[in-house]
């Protein structure tokens, strides 16, 4: 180690300098950063639905339902918030994962009421009109095709489909392409009232504003919202997985890769935190904790055991594994992509070994020294900016109650070589496996 | 005692005694990071007959240098908690380290050491050339990257760095030796040509001095020839290519042409036409009418790439193959709109607010003020360009923009580009480059 890094490690302090958190009577949760001298605030709302509350016939009714926020509401029609935002330089996206679903607008910071409005009128009055729902049928078809051109996408989408038999974790938040020609505007709406409002939301303001202005300012809008919205229990378990399950996925393509996914704890489980270290001593880095951009990951991790054991083997072009946490069990998952001419048995085996040695051996000290200044260091710019600021408090929010990073990230800097070995033992059990293999099926094949 | 300016719309500028011009930016005030870039003129365009060469040294020179060897130099990142990316163009080479503010001194002679001692080890060199050969294979197989690809290679002509991707082939990457990168470094990465761009809070004069310690012994070399590059056809008839991809889901448009370079004088009004066309998200006419209104594709957009040499324009989108024709229609008829028809005031006038009003959202982090800077010194724009870009826009009247359109997305020479699951033409050639002509729809009376 060189001498005077240690000295630059930073004391753990986690989130933004100040954070005012408050209900409204109606049960929306706020919680406001200033930040102050940033030109931008940064205004999202988070709803506890994802396709963790769909089934099989509606699924990506959750996805859908997010479009059509766009389509209009009783102050803003069609195409009418995308004009207020995007006029005064702002921007505006939203996206939907399994858990949640997640709207977010950055404006200059003098136009912050301008999707403070737009968020209140759409929380519980969406239009969602039958004619747009048909014209968003397309676009939703089209987004997924374009996400099946990705082989990756599909790897992905057969993974989840084989290690989940029965949880909606089984499918992919944009749903099956069937249920996309077959959900009507009823079901939209139904679900879009039944999800949405204001006792399943966090709205979460970062940015440059004064706290207590923007607290009135935020009761006015909000408080008059009727008390809507639930987050109902996901019944549904999954059963125990009772040995390996592979699939192999043949295609478009030129270089074969393998997808492997093993079982794994909720975040709320005692082993999230040793996961997160896991998957820094593996892949090189914990998605939550990475230094970078607000959601991004670096692929190029040399002291990572994959790393060294697969790409700079010549073995694989690049290797990753990734614990992404959820509410509910999830995957583990490691990601290899063939280097010409290796064949993907044999990439497989070296991959395999590699994480049964985690499981069987546990990290060195030395390696667990490493992932836990990875995870340190990661936090310490992860709130730079007020769109980065806002996406972090209302991620966590989803994920667990205030002060949940800190605490999960303590826990991971806690926890020493035994109890990692005990989780990854915990995690890399073969029973629990699932692979998936992609063997392309020819070369460029343009004609 | 020099006045530091905490302003990050100014982009001061100075030279050290190598000739290495120096620019520093000040970072958005709330933010605890700064970025460093430096910038050579190693990109493509020196490959030679070792295609790819550039991207090997830009790749390989990144992973190991001075003292440290590849995991040495990535456990000194993480234990800043900072990041070093490489990236490299037709025209130029990029290496940036972006961290905490109170590392900038140890970080920016970790770039130092980048730039001016790579290791250029054999290990190194042969996992980037796999990792390349890999790239090579996938831009081959994805529908976005050979429609790009496509596009490009019938805009340009084959000498042109621009039609190139700058993976090379496997044999020319296959053909290149530890002493080709060595030598490419030796002749390209030097101070003429280069640049250090610093978005971080201390002064110039600060800057400088660090600069100086760290980049002092960066050989002067001489100023780079202007490049033998030969100019895009701007004559040409259009030509249509389909790329047929089966076993995809859907199909990948490009509509475009060779364009104006940076410095042409009508780039602020083409620049303003190529958002009102596709590339301001959300409010483009693109957008606008072939998602929002007529619901044919989940992307539709269109860029314009002006560089220093020259530059290029597209308009794109990707739907399934039985919406291709519908798309390709609107493609086609909003292009000739921008070509042909003055801009209404208010439409205008809606595009030219928000792109000046996006300014402070450039500016909430390190990482996005950065981008700006460098965006300045690349193509010399001046100390206070940023600040005077909101006027220079609003100067723009709807004829001149009119004017500049005409010339940044010329009728001639249009290629149309389709990727993915579609029928090739019958009788079409085993290479897949069979060339019609386009059909332009003129919508306007």
């Amino acid at each position: 180690m060189e001498t005077g890094v240690r000295a630059m490690v930073v004391a753990l302090s986690v989130g933004p300098a100040r954070v005012e958190r408050f209900a409204l009577p109606n049960g929306l949760e706020v919680q406001l950063a200033p930040i102050p001298g940033s030109p931008t605030a940064s205004v999202w709302v988070w709803y506890r639905v994802g396709s963790k509350n769909e089934w099989p016939g509606v699924t990506g009714a959750s996805h859908w339902v997010e479009h059509m926020l766009f389509q209009g509401s009783p102050r803003y029609r069609k195409g009418e918030m995308d004009r207020a935002i995007v006029e005064v330089g702002g921007s505006l996206n939203a996206f939907t994962d399994n858990d949640f679903t997640a709207y977010f607008s950055t404006v200059p910071r003098e136009h912050l009421g301008i999707p403070l409005d737009i968020e209140s009128d759409r929380m519980t009055r969406a239009t969602i009109a039958p004619v747009e729902v048909e014209r968003e049928r397309t676009v939703i078809r089209s987004e997924r095709e374009g996400n099946e051109n990705w082989p990756e996408f599909r790897v992905d989408e057969e993974l989840y489909a084989l290690a989940f038999q029965r949880h909606p974790y089984r499918w992919d938040p944009l749903g099956y392409p069937e249920d996309i020609l077959a959900l009507t505007p009823k079901d939209l709406q139904s679900y879009y009232r039944r999800y949405y409002g204001t006792r399943n939301a966090v709205l979460v303001v970062a940015g440059g504003f004064e706290a207590g202005a923007l607290a009135r300012d935020v009761r006015r809008r909000f408080s008059p919202l009727p008390a809507t919205g639930e987050d109902p229990k996901v019944r549904v378990v999954e059963p125990p997985q009772r040995g390996p399950r592979e699939s192999t996925l043949t295609g478009p393509g030129t270089t074969p890769f393998l997808e492997v996914g093993w079982r794994a704890p909720a975040v709320s489980d005692s082993h999230a935190a040793a996961a997160l270290l896991v998957d820094a001593v593996l892949g090189g880095e914990s998605r939550l904790f990475a230094t970078g951009s607000m959601w991004g990951r670096r692929t190029e991790h040399p002291s990572a055991r994959l790393y060294r054991r697969l790409v700079d083997e010549g073995l694989a072009v690049r290797a990753s594994s990734e614990w992404r946490p959820r509410l509910h069990p999830g995957l583990f998952v490691v990601h290899a992509q063939a280097a010409r001419g290796i064949a993907l048995p044999r990439l497989e085996r070296a991959l395999l070994t590699e994480v049964e040695r985690l499981a069987r051996d546990g990290p060195t000290e030395a390696e667990l020294a490493e992932a836990r200044i990875k995870l340190r260091q990661g936090a310490q710019l992860a709130y730079e900016g007020a769109s980065r600021c806002g996406f972090r408090l209302g991620y966590f929010s989803m994920l667990g109650s205030d002060g949940f990073e800190g605490a999960l990230l303590r826990a991971a800097l806690r926890a020493d070589t035994r109890a990692v070995r005990r989780s990854a033992r915990e995690l890399f059990r073969e029973e629990n496996r699932t692979l998936v293999r992609y063997e392309p099926s020819g070369a460029s094949l343009d004609a | 005692m020099t006045r530091e300016s905490s302003d990050p719309l100014r982009v001061e500028g100075t030279r050290l005694g190598n000739g290495l011009e120096v620019f520093r930016q000040a970072p958005p005030p709330a933010a605890r990071s700064f970025s460093a870039t430096f910038v050579s003129a190693a990109g493509w365009a020196c490959d030679g007959e070792l295609g790819g060469l550039a991207a090997l040294v830009s790749a390989t020179g990144a992973a190991a240098a001075g003292t440290r060897d590849r995991v040495a130099l990535a456990q000194v990142l993480d234990r800043h908690g900072a990041v070093l990316t490489h990236h490299c163009d037709p025209e130029s080479a990029e290496v940036t380290v972006w961290g905490p503010e109170e590392s900038l001194v140890p970080l920016l002679g970790l770039l130092a050491d980048v730039v001016l001692a790579p290791r250029f080890e054999r290990e190194d060199l042969e996992r980037v050339r796999r990792q390349l050969y890999e790239r090579q294979l996938r831009e081959l197989s994805q529908p976005e990257s050979r429609a790009d690809r496509a596009l490009l290679s019938a805009v340009f002509p084959p000498d042109h760095p621009y039609a190139k991707s700058g993976a090379g082939t496997h044999e020319s990457v296959a053909r290149v030796h530890r002493a080709d990168l060595v030598r490419f470094h030796e002749r390209h990465v030097t101070a003429a040509g280069g640049q250090l761009v610093l978005t971080a809070r201390p002064g110039l004069a600060t800057i400088a001095r660090l600069a100086s310690r760290g980049f002092r012994d960066l050989p002067a070399g001489s100023e780079p020839a202007a490049r033998p590059v030969a100019r895009a056809p701007r004559g040409k008839r259009p030509q249509r290519r389909r790329l047929s991809m089966p076993g995809r889901a859907q199909v990948e448009i490009r509509v475009g042409g060779a364009s104006i370079a940076r410095s042409d004088p009508s780039y602020a009004g083409a620049f303003l036409a190529n958002e009102v066309l596709g590339g301001r998200a959300l409010l483009s006419r693109l957008f606008q009418n072939v998602r929002e209104k007529e619901g044919l594709a989940y992307h539709a957009s269109s860029s314009l790439e002006a560089m220093r040499w020259g530059g290029y324009w597209e308009a794109q989108a990707g739907t399934g193959p039985e919406r291709v024709d519908a798309a390709l229609r609107l493609l086609y008829a909003e292009v000739d709109r921008i070509r042909h028809e003055r801009i209404r005031g208010p439409e205008l006038e809606r595009m030219r607010e928000s792109t000046i009003g996006e300014l402070p959202l450039a500016l909430e982090t390190t990482q996005g003020a950065h981008e700006l800077a460098l965006d300045v010194a690349y193509h010399h724009l001046g100390e206070t360009f940023l600040t005077a870009w909101p006027s220079e826009l609003r100067r723009l009247s709807p004829e001149s923009v009119r004017t500049a359109a005409a010339e940044a997305f010329p009728d001639a020479g249009t290629v149309t580009v389709l990727a993915g699951p579609i029928r090739p033409l019958s009788g079409g050639a085993g290479a897949g480059s069979t060339r019609v002509h386009a059909h332009h729809i003129h919508t306007h009376k």
